[in-house]
């Protein structure tokens, strides 16, 4: 069997691939057609990350949507989360960002959100889908084309002034902080040292904070990509370490030492700091560590968990009421109160406060969290496979209870759980195992890996 | 009448409603970027209908992802792309104007380098590229990149004051009707930089057209011509949207026939120059023959459309020809290289007025009177063929030219002077176009006949 690449994907989360012979203007262009005629004439938000393909693609989607009689807002490179913020804050129609977020710099794609500037759920991007197959779009004519219009300044000072308000802005400032920023050259390139400088009173040490330039590392933020967010930490004695991925969603934090801090314990140190502001549920996937459990448990307060995906968390937060939520897989936090979906600026604005609050450093603050040992593993996919592993996987552990919400969720009585499922954007499967033990976690780890290897 | 036509003119229709899509822009963009043959970038303008900004939209992304840098003029003529072409140095070039058609009408118009009309050949080629839709598609990391360019219209009226004594041509005083095309934005610089006191009218550029941007004397006759007199200007213009044609009327508030536009030049133009041919097409007048001879010059005469007089001005040295240009009021001159420009044909008369110490009035009054009946008819039964050897049969005692449809040159007698007719079917619109001409009164007898034979088989 010959392997597939994804060099183009179009489905439920929308349109991703290499630019190219695969991801084309006109590609673009009719999806941008299809989503204009779903959401009817209006305005649509349209912004971007720093990726090369950026321009193109902004024009063939800016040509789509005027096409079909939507006026379009573009708000130039911004993070995808301030891109969503302001379609809901302004009463849009809808908003598309074109950033392929932590994908290699080859890839772009289309990022869709309805008028709460929320990815689209479930049954909206069904219709999409169908509506661009059926490519048969809202035919404006000639004086009821859309126009086009630039907002450049405004959607940034609006979502900062929204984190802001929720955290102890003068306490932050009066510590000086001395913080570091790895921004791989993407949307959060002057904005994200703005925020941190201007705003929270760092002293900022900032690489590849240039949005002009190629991504210098892997575009996904993880230890084996910040090494020089490390190196930096180690000759600046910064006390703590921020990177973001090209569209400024995901976001990972290094300790003084320039080793990273899990991207649960990130996670769990914010829910932390909000719960300790304000009590309520909390929505997590399912791959997510339990160490949110347990910091949920210090302030009495509920953890529900859904599929993998921002849309499907963002769709458990709506229906359960969460004050707060993410994924701690991916380093996404989503704090409903600046906006729903996940979004590095509340991140790095409530590590700060919690810092400067307590008077503790990043690590002694990570310290205090439950030990669990996580490990995950991946494995190319092959059609056909999944059930097969499922049901092996389950026979191996009759014990185990089992949640099929998003691939196979194993937890065990003693807390102990094994998660095997499909990746949502690349030809993938993931395993992820947890456990108190560390000798318990790497036992799990090789069943599951004997299982899909078999 | 149909709404889009994919020609050798390149794509041309209605904007939405079964007319140009965004498709069709995303199709012919990426099929020109791969047609292109040279390194360079492509530069782009737009006249300002309301469609225009979802036409660039489309044309700049299917540029850019063919690897082009694009130039992008924002609202200019045509024939300031076609000079930047050349002062760029840029790979060709697109214009995105259905120039003399309807405010819902837009289509795009292509250059090669140089900044000329592609060659019928050429324009072969980019439509066999846009069937075959295999179009060339860069690496991600070799797309294209904007550069807005607002210094051109500058440098174009640059190249016209080196061209024209702009000293002898700001004392006139000249009520110009833009049709809220791209002359707005020229001519509104031309009176700030260089002191022309031009009296603009429709000169508003929000996608609504006053009237349609066509450059013919009934134009002419519905805004312009009744405001000359009362504004005591010594005349009137008026472009059409991408300012490639122009049209007038004279001192007295006479709207002159488009067809007088070439001949009016020739006279001034051919004593002047070194080459002695007329390039026209066999659509216009044969007053063009009759002034020519009266300087030894000769009209050579091409099928219809640009893509046939670039084919004949290849076919020949630059130094042969004395000028070019249509019976619609687009004229192109070797001293301005070569490009349909009406503001050039408008200081070109202006001039002539200003040499001869003449008013318009008797400029034209200088014009041995011919007189053009012209007709068009829905094109339903397609017997062309046939329509055409039954013309040639019953009426054919001239001199047949069978380049584009049928025109004869009939002899002197039984329909007068100079008489001819020519039938064709329009590269454009579905129509069958009927004219018929003659020196002096109009030869109603001979268009009746042919118009009843052309209804009877198109």
């Amino acid at each position: 069997m010959t392997k597939r690449e994804h060099l183009l994907k179009i489905g439920v989360s929308g349109i991703r691939g290499v630019v190219g012979e695969f991801l084309t203007p006109a590609l673009a262009c009719a999806f941008a057609q299809a989503f204009g005629t779903y959401t009817g004439r209006g305005r649509v938000i349209l912004g971007r990350d720093t990726r090369s393909s950026g321009p193109m693609l902004e024009h063939a989607v800016t040509c789509g949507l005027l096409s079909v009689g939507c006026d379009v807002v573009q708000v130039g490179v911004l993070p995808t989360p301030t891109i969503q913020m302001y379609v809901a804050a302004t009463g849009a129609l809808g908003g598309i960002a074109l950033t392929a977020s932590h994908n290699p710099p080859e890839y772009n794609a289309l990022k869709l959100f309805n008028e709460q500037g929320q990815f689209f759920n479930h049954y909206e991007r069904g219709e999409l889908i169908d509506l661009f197959h059926q490519g048969e779009f809202t035919d404006a004519g000639n004086f009821e084309l859309g126009t086009i219009s630039q907002e450049f300044s405004t959607p940034a000072r609006m979502h900062f002034e929204r984190v802001l308000k929720c955290v102890n802005r003068e306490r932050i400032r009066q510590r000086n902080f001395h913080a570091a920023i790895d921004a791989v050259n993407g949307a959060g390139s002057i904005l994200t040292p703005h925020f941190l400088e201007h705003e929270l009173g760092c002293r900022l040490e900032a690489i590849s904070v240039d949005p002009t330039q190629p991504f210098p590392r892997e575009a996904e933020p993880t230890p084996q990509s910040l090494g020089d967010l490390k190196e930096l930490m180690k000759r600046t004695g910064a006390e703590i370490g921020f990177a973001q991925d090209p569209d400024g969603d995901r976001l990972a934090v290094a300790k003084p030492d320039g080793t990273l801090l899990d991207n649960d314990e990130v996670l769990a140190l914010v829910v932390d700091a909000v719960l300790s502001r304000m009590p309520g549920n909390v929505v997590v996937n399912l791959t997510t560590s339990s160490v949110i459990d347990e910091v949920a448990a210090w302030h009495g307060c509920k953890v529900f968990r859904s599929a993998v995906g921002e849309a499907n968390v963002v769709e458990r937060m709506l229906a359960h009421q969460a004050v707060i939520g993410g994924e701690g897989s991916n380093g996404g936090i989503i704090f409903p109160t600046v906006h729903f979906c996940r979004d590095s600026y509340t991140g790095m604005a409530f590590l700060l406060d919690r810092m400067a609050e307590t008077g503790l450093g990043i690590t002694e603050l990570a310290a205090r969290l439950p030990k669990f040992h996580r490990a995950s593993t991946k494995v190319g996919f092959q059609h056909g496979r999944l059930a097969g592993i499922i049901q092996a996987t389950e026979a191996r552990f009759p014990e185990a209870r089992a949640d099929r919400t998003d691939g196979l969720k194993l937890t065990f009585t003693d807390g102990a759980w094994l998660h095997v499922r499909s990746s949502n954007t690349e030809p993938l499967m993931r395993l992820s195992v947890e456990s108190r033990e560390a000798d318990r976690t790497q036992m799990l780890l090789k069943a599951g890996t004997d299982i899909l290897g078999s | 009448m149909a709404s889009l036509r994919i020609s050798q003119v390149g794509v041309r229709g209605v904007v939405g409603r079964g007319g140009i899509t965004a498709r069709h822009v995303l199709d012919f963009g990426a099929a020109f970027a791969t047609f292109l043959a040279t390194e360079g970038p492509v530069v782009i303008a737009r006249d300002p209908r309301a469609s225009g900004l979802m036409l660039r939209e489309g044309l700049v992304a299917a540029l850019l992802a063919a690897g082009r840098d694009v130039i992008d003029l924002g609202i200019a003529s045509t024939p300031v792309i076609q000079h930047t072409i050349r002062q760029r140095q840029a790979a060709g070039g697109v214009s995105i104007s259905a120039s003399h058609n309807a405010a819902e009408w837009n289509a795009l118009k292509f250059f090669g380098p140089v900044g000329t009309y592609l060659t019928t050949a050429e324009a072969d080629e980019l439509l066999d590229i846009y069937h075959l839709r295999r179009f060339y598609a860069a690496p991600w990391n070799k797309l294209g990149q904007v550069e807005l360019d607002s210094s051109a219209i500058d440098r174009y009226l640059d190249e016209l004051s080196e061209v024209f004594h702009f000293d002898q041509l700001r004392q006139f005083r000249v009520v110009v009707d833009c049709s809220n095309g791209t002359s707005s934005r020229i001519l509104r610089r031309l009176n700030e930089r260089f002191g022309f006191s031009l009296i603009l009218i429709n000169a508003a550029m929000d996608g609504r057209f006053a009237h349609e941007p066509s450059t013919s004397a009934r134009v002419v006759g519905l805004q312009l011509a009744p405001l000359v007199q009362p504004l005591a200007a010594d005349a009137g213009f008026l472009f059409d949207a991408d300012s490639d044609r122009v049209a007038f009327a004279t001192e007295l508030g006479e709207p002159v026939s488009e067809e007088l536009i070439l001949p009016m030049l020739s006279d001034y133009l051919l004593p002047r120059s070194e080459g002695k041919i007329v390039l026209t097409n066999l659509s216009t007048t044969s007053l063009n023959e009759e002034v020519a001879s009266w300087h030894g010059g000769k009209v050579v005469r091409v099928p219809v459309g640009r893509n046939a007089a670039i084919d004949a001005l290849n076919a020949h040295r630059p130094e042969q020809i004395a000028l070019a240009g249509e019976g619609t009021g687009a004229v192109m001159m070797p001293q301005f290289r070569f490009v349909y420009d009406g503001i050039a044909t408008m200081l070109t008369l202006l001039e002539k007025s200003a040499a001869r110490q003449q008013p318009l009035s008797q400029l034209v009054a200088a014009m041995p009177r011919y007189s053009m009946l012209k007709g068009e008819v829905p094109l339903k039964r397609h017997r062309i063929p046939q329509l055409l050897e039954l013309l040639a049969t019953a009426l054919g005692e001239g001199k047949i030219n069978r380049q584009d449809g049928l025109r004869v040159d009939l002899p002197s007698g039984r329909w007068g002077d100079n008489a001819w007719f020519h039938v064709r079917v329009s590269q454009t619109e579905p129509f069958v176009r009927v004219i018929a001409e003659a020196r002096g009164a109009a030869p109603q007898d001979l268009f009746d006949e042919v118009m009843e034979t052309t209804r009877a088989h198109a």
